[in-house]
């Protein structure tokens, strides 16, 4: 301060400005906890876990059907997916030309999230 | 000018004021007022307790290979077991006092000529559009067999489709 020559002053000065200063970062931290929060609840909910879950899991009751049920069911998945998940879902399987394994590929997509799995069986 | 004193002052109080003002305008800037509502936190944790209540009742007994609870109910069209099982999940809590969730409950299916379709399930009170509701939704592939009234416009035979459920707290 101009013109300050009184040693007390200075330190009611100095820790006037600590003081302020604590208070601004602390009112940052207590800013961004409320932000930390929001973040890490909106991206739990935009990840379609439960839906890719849902998807795999009929799509492979789906693999072991009758194949007059299974071409039905099937194109009902894709065409649920699409239309009430808003997701692109596409299936396939082959036959292990020497062994006994069947490999099923499963993908997702919403735009967003993507999602592919190569499921062996047995 | 004789004296710069006053100059000095002068400058010093206006970098002091501006100072204060960046301060002001920064702390009031960084603590802008969050509602719970808009964090998303409620929602998450209403969408966890739904997914799971629909889930548990969409594995078959006993980890058998047989049909889920869900999927008999639909099966069965018996929409007053669904009310019962579901509102009870969702609110039954330790203690007397239930919780309030409220839900809609639909079945969505693809019809014969490929067009989707969607038949109610059971709802706990009716959607007026100011609740502020989450969806979830579960799987599950139905047999529909002659003289079975469910999913209709649709031929005998299995088909998949998808319990959807709107969950709202009171």
């Amino acid at each position: 301060m101009a013109r300050l020559k009184d040693d007390t002053a200075q330190w009611i000065v100095l820790m006037g400005f600590i003081v302020s200063f604590s208070l601004f970062f602390l009112a940052i931290v207590l800013n961004q906890s409320t932000v930390v929060g929001q973040t890490t609840a909106e991206a739990v909910s935009e990840f379609p876990k439960e839906d890719i879950r849902g998807v795999r899991n009929v799509v492979i009751q789906s693999m072991f059907m009758d194949t007059t049920d299974q071409t039905r069911v099937q194109n009902e998945i894709r065409n649920l997916s699409l239309s009430r998940q808003d997701a692109v879902v596409s299936f396939s399987h082959t036959h292990d030309p020497i062994g006994p394994q069947s490999y099923y590929f499963i993908h997702y997509n919403n735009g967003v999230s993507a999602y592919n799995e190569t499921w062996t069986f047995p | 000018m004789v004296n710069s004193g006053g100059q000095l002052f002068t400058i010093e109080g206006i970098a002091a004021s501006l100072i204060m003002l960046a301060t002001v305008f920064i702390v009031v800037n960084t603590t802008s007022v969050y509602t719970p509502g808009d964090t998303h936190i409620n929602d998450m944790q209403l969408e966890v307790i739904g997914s799971d209540a629909l889930k548990m009742m969409n594995t078959p007994e006993n980890g058998s290979v047989g049909k889920s609870p869900l999927a008999l109910i639909v099966e069965n069209d018996n929409q007053t077991a669904f009310y019962t099982i579901f509102k009870n999940t969702l609110n039954n809590r330790t203690g007397t006092q239930s919780d309030t969730i409220q839900f809609r409950a639909d079945v969505s299916y693809i019809n014969a000529t490929g067009v989707l379709n969607s038949t109610s399930l059971n709802r706990s009170r009716s959607l007026y559009g100011g609740e502020h509701a989450v969806h979830i939704s579960q799987w599950i592939i139905v047999d529909k067999t002659t003289g079975s009234g469910i999913l209709p416009d649709t031929v005998n035979g299995k088909h998949a489709a998808l319990v959807e459920v709107l969950l709202w707290r009171d």
